[in-house]
């Protein structure tokens, strides 16, 4: 039998140098808060490697989030990692369909039964069948079939974590995330929409590496990543501090990059590691482009009110139910100003 | 041994340290239950509670700030004597009866129904110790009247025959004689012919027909004779067309103060019916704080449209006439402070108006420190001057007054209520103190020009 | 929905209408009571230009109560200052005035506010020390008046709370914060934090009745 190349020898073929890899290495080892003696580990791990299988399953989604990890400026390691990987099944980015690309599935499922992992973009409609299938098969059934013998799921995407756009209100299609119906398998949820290459990446390492999932927090997300908000590690905080706010985006405080608060960002409330990792290999993040955080890796963030609504802003209700408080408030007055004549009438009624 | 247990306190004022008994008397009127009296109390508590009302007692913060204006307070530091405390019951009853959310009161029981025990604990609070002065009214942030409220809730307790048995017994008796001190017609008329002799001086009495309608108050009619002299005197000199009346001469107001509504009215109706009977335009009340309450500010309402006359206390009275030359004085070398009597500047607002006459007179006026609108009051309004039991408490307020005179070195202490003056007569007699109050009014008929008018 | 969607939300709605409602209710309640008539040749000008006069002078001691009333006054004015700066003057408070008021105003930076709210809290804690000690307040003291100081000082503790943290999530804390505005809102116009609205009544009503009278108000 062919011995399968290890990921150190897929990745040194391609050409990565072995400064690179190690600083990989390293910077994975921070992201996931290991202690540096554990970066000599992750390499050794990560290069000794036997290609582990991997599932795609693609459902109500956009591309967006394989787009994030293929579509780098130049090749990255992240990237690379992918082609270590042995991805059995990928409808996008692989070149057979229909049938032939299910029997693909199939025969990885049975070879690595119990050990392979499922990574999952796009959430599931559980209305009609028929909203959303591939090879005819529904994506709910192929979910639940594809999980059966998988170690471990991974939600990538907002949708797959938490329903997504799909998902948002009304919600026509019923969209679900996957842990809503995957309930015996651990599932980690990397959301964003699209998620950042680097933490997909980093929790597949640490799979590879010590063939653990990460710590989650109570919505199923890498500690590592999703721990602290982009509010407490925005380069903009001190801005916020002293009280000075970009007002509209093209006033002085903008150009001056004052703190976006006013206009909407979500940074306080939203958890992710744009503010330290940033994006397209650690060039800027939306805030540092000057557009307030969207929130993308939070529950429900699209129904979440406005984007440009401060997040200070309450709900009050309409001013008409308002009205009809005022109104109730009067109707309550009257009534009680009529009881409190007639219980003085009555008191003081001369016997 | 530096500590005493506090079982009884000691009474430290007192010329011999004693012991201060417990305050245990409360009197009763009337031979009614119970139940009648709490119902009694509450229909007549309840009674008074109108928007006005409703507002006051639904904005109290409980600051507690009202405690430092009390007299009472101040000297004793009891937090009994709170002046917002000492309407708790009314206010009881206002929340639990007739506030807005009266119904979850009752409902829930955040409310209970005002006690007998409660009533007979607050007569005291009522009355040994409320003047009506007004002074917590001022200090109040949220600008509660506190004062007028208590006049109210005295109401309840009246006609519930809880209030002190001498305050009860005056008041009977202004209703059935017409007189607090038992002063007939008859008897006002001899001493009116007295003051005429002794005073040379013509006073006119039951005059058909006349301008200017006299009152007196039956303390000066009683202790301070003189008065009704005074009074002709500068009416005279004034060439007013005026008169006393036999049916109509008594200004002070026993039913106000006890809290009898019926008797307050009747002795302002007779006051009204007697200056419209003669055609009246002016109505002169005497030195009298509580009279200048009753009828200048409380008249109308009583007769329930505007009066058709108007209505002077004398010291304005005596301002308006030296300021327009109808009468003129003498000076007067001496230095004067001007002790104002609560119903007639704090809350009457004629404030400006002895000082006018002060102005005229020439003397050299020596306002008290924190005088003025913002006075202490003498310890003996309110009716409290009559309650017997309450004597020492009076005498221990009196002496934030006897500082306040002090203070100002004057050689004359003058005021323009004859009820003040009883006070201060009493009070000076209890501490043998060098002030003797005189009478404004006096002292203006006592410096009349001659051939003025 | 999560706690913060929830405080946002209804929380917050249901909060505001029975603020709109109690306050109304009480105000109507109180007006609507028999009025009394006042027939009295009045001295000076009543009306509402007395009822305005006194609703301002009234926020000032008279110097002659100064001395006596000096510390819960000074207390008393830090409270009500340090309220209003914290309430109308922290930027992102602004910002939810604005999101329906449309429009804003200037605030002080977070630091002064922080300093402020630490303040108003000392402040607000003093005045408690002081009603569970002075044998007046002991006195005249209710529930209303203990459970009106926790609902006052309940935002503020847990908006201060918020930039410390603790390790306690961000929108929690928010949340928190937003809830225990919506018990004062709640509270407010039943106990005696209606005084918020009742002192214009109040010091009115004295105002009408004593400058018409031409004494002191």
């Amino acid at each position: 039998m062919k011995r399968t190349p290890t990921v150190g020898e897929i990745l040194r073929a391609k050409g990565v140098s072995r400064r690179g890899f190690l600083k990989y290495c390293a910077t994975t080892a921070s992201l996931l808060a290991l202690p540096p003696a554990m970066i000599p580990r992750i390499a050794r791990a990560i290069e000794n490697a036997r290609r582990p299988s991997v599932i795609w399953l693609s459902f109500q989604e956009c591309t967006g989030c394989t787009e994030s990890l293929t579509r780098s400026a130049s090749p990255t390691v992240e990237g690379l990692i992918f082609d270590a990987i042995s991805l059995d099944y990928h409808h996008t980015l692989q070149a057979a369909s229909g049938e032939q690309a299910e029997a693909a599935r199939h025969a990885a499922m049975e070879e690595n039964d119990g050990g392979y992992l499922v990574l999952v973009d796009g959430s599931i409609p559980t209305g009609n069948p028929g909203f959303s299938t591939i090879a005819g098969i529904s994506n709910r059934d192929m979910l639940m079939d594809t999980v059966k013998g998988a170690a471990a799921v991974v939600a990538i995407g907002s949708c797959a974590a938490f329903g997504g756009i799909p998902g948002a209100n009304p919600n026509p299609t019923g969209a679900v995330s996957v842990s809503e119906l995957v309930k015996d398998k651990p599932v980690v949820n990397v959301p964003g929409c699209p998620p950042i290459a680097m933490v997909m990446t980093a929790v597949l390492t640490q799979f590879l590496t010590f063939g653990q999932l990460p710590e989650l927090d109570k919505f199923g997300r890498p500690l590592a990543f999703f721990g602290k908000t982009i509010h407490d590690r925005c380069y903009r905080r001190p801005f916020y501090e002293q009280g000075k706010f970009a007002e509209s985006f093209d006033d002085e405080g903008a150009k001056a990059g004052w703190c976006l608060y006013k206009l909407g960002c979500k940074g306080p409330t939203t958890y992710n590691a744009c503010a330290t990792v940033k994006w397209n290999s650690g060039t800027s993040f939306p805030i540092e482009s000057g557009h307030p955080c969207l929130g993308c890796s939070e529950p429900g963030f699209w129904d979440k009110g406005g984007f440009y609504q401060p997040l200070s802003t309450g709900h009050f209700g309409s001013g008409a139910k308002l009205a009809g408080a005022a109104a109730a408030g009067v109707a309550l007055g009257v009534a009680a100003a009529a009881a409190g004549r007639r219980r003085q009438a009555k008191i003081t009624k001369e016997a | 041994m530096s500590t005493v247990d506090d079982r009884h306190t000691l009474d430290r004022e007192a010329e011999r340290i004693a012991y201060k008994p417990p305050e245990v008397r409360h009197d009763t009127q009337g031979d009614e239950s119970t139940e009648e009296r709490v119902e009694k109390a509450m229909h007549h508590f309840v009674k008074n509670f109108n928007s006005q009302t409703a507002s006051y007692l639904d904005g109290c913060v409980h600051c507690g700030m009202c405690a430092d204006a009390c007299h009472y307070h101040v000297r004793t530091d009891d937090p009994r004597y709170t002046p917002i405390w000492k309407i708790e019951l009314f206010k009881q009853a206002y929340k639990r009866e007739v506030g807005p959310f009266a119904f979850f009161y009752r409902l829930f029981g955040f409310k209970k129904k005002v006690t007998i025990e409660q009533l007979e604990e607050w007569q005291h609070l009522l009355y040994d110790s409320c003047t009506v002065c007004g002074r917590c009214s001022l200090v109040c942030p949220m600008g509660i009247d506190i004062a007028g409220m208590v006049s109210m809730a005295r109401h309840g307790m009246f006609k519930a025959g809880l209030i002190p048995h001498e305050l009860h017994e005056t008041a009977k008796r202004a209703a059935e004689t017409g007189s607090p001190l038992g002063i007939t017609p008859d008897k006002f008329e001899d001493r009116v012919e007295w003051m005429a002799d002794e005073h040379e001086v013509d006073i006119p009495i039951d005059v058909e027909q006349a301008d200017v309608l006299a009152v007196m108050s039956s303390i000066e009619i009683q202790k301070y004779p003189q008065s009704i002299a005074a009074t002709a005197k500068i009416l005279n000199a004034a060439g007013e067309s005026w008169t006393f009346r036999t049916d109509g001469f008594e200004a002070t107001n026993f039913g106000m103060l006890s809290g009898n509504a019926e008797w307050q009215k009747e002795a302002t109706m007779k006051l009204i019916d007697a200056a419209i009977k003669i055609g009246a335009k002016t109505l002169v009340l005497p030195e009298c704080g509580h009279a200048y309450m009753a009828m200048r500010w409380m008249g109308a309402n009583m007769y329930g449209k505007p009066l058709p006359f108007k209505v002077f206390h004398i010291s304005e009275y005596m301002a308006d006439a030296l300021n327009s030359g109808k009468i003129k004085v003498k000076e007067v070398d001496k230095s004067v402070t001007y002790h104002d009597p609560c119903q007639v500047s704090r809350r009457g607002g004629a404030t400006q108006a002895a000082r006018d006459v002060l102005n005229h007179l020439g003397v050299d006026l020596r306002e008290m420190k924190h005088g003025g609108d913002y006075n202490w009051c003498c310890g003996g309004g309110g009716g409290v001057v009559t309650i017997k039991r309450a004597d020492e408490l009076r005498h221990r307020v009196f002496k934030l007054k006897m500082d306040q005179v002090e203070a100002t070195e004057a050689e004359q202490l003058l005021s323009s209520c004859a009820n003040c003056r009883q006070s201060f007569d009493d009070s000076q007699q209890h501490f043998s103190w060098d002030y003797t109050m005189g009478s404004l009014m006096e002292m203006v008929a006592e410096n009349l020009e001659e051939g003025t008018s | 929905m999560d706690l913060l969607e929830f405080a946002r939300g209804p929380a917050l709605q249901i909060a505001a209408y029975v603020l709109v409602a109690g306050t109304i209710w009480r105000l109507v309640a109180i007006i609507l009571l028999k009025e009394k008539p006042e027939f009295s040749e009045p001295r000076g000008p009543g009306g509402l230009g007395a009822a305005l006069k006194v609703i301002y002078t009234r926020a000032f001691t008279a110097p002659v109560f100064k001395k006596a009333t000096l510390y819960p006054k000074i207390l008393g004015y830090v409270m009500h200052v340090g309220l209003f700066a914290t309430v109308f003057l922290f930027v992102p408070h602004i910002v939810f005035f604005q999101g329906f008021l449309g429009f804003d105003w200037p605030g002080l930076p977070n630091s002064a506010i922080f300093v402020t709210g630490v303040v108003t809290v000392g402040t607000a804690i003093a005045l408690l020390v002081r009603r569970m000690t002075s044998p007046v307040l002991k006195l005249i003291s209710n529930f209303d008046d203990y459970f009106s100081w926790l609902v006052t000082v309940l935002p503020l503790v847990t908006g201060l709370l918020i930039p410390i943290r603790f390790g306690i999530r961000y929108e929690t804390l928010l949340a928190v914060h937003i809830l225990s505005v919506a018990l004062l809102f709640i509270w407010l116009p039943f106990g005696k934090l209606g005084h918020t609205f009742l002192v214009f009544i109040t010091r009115g009503t004295t105002g009408m009745a004593f400058e018409r009278r031409g004494a002191k108000t």
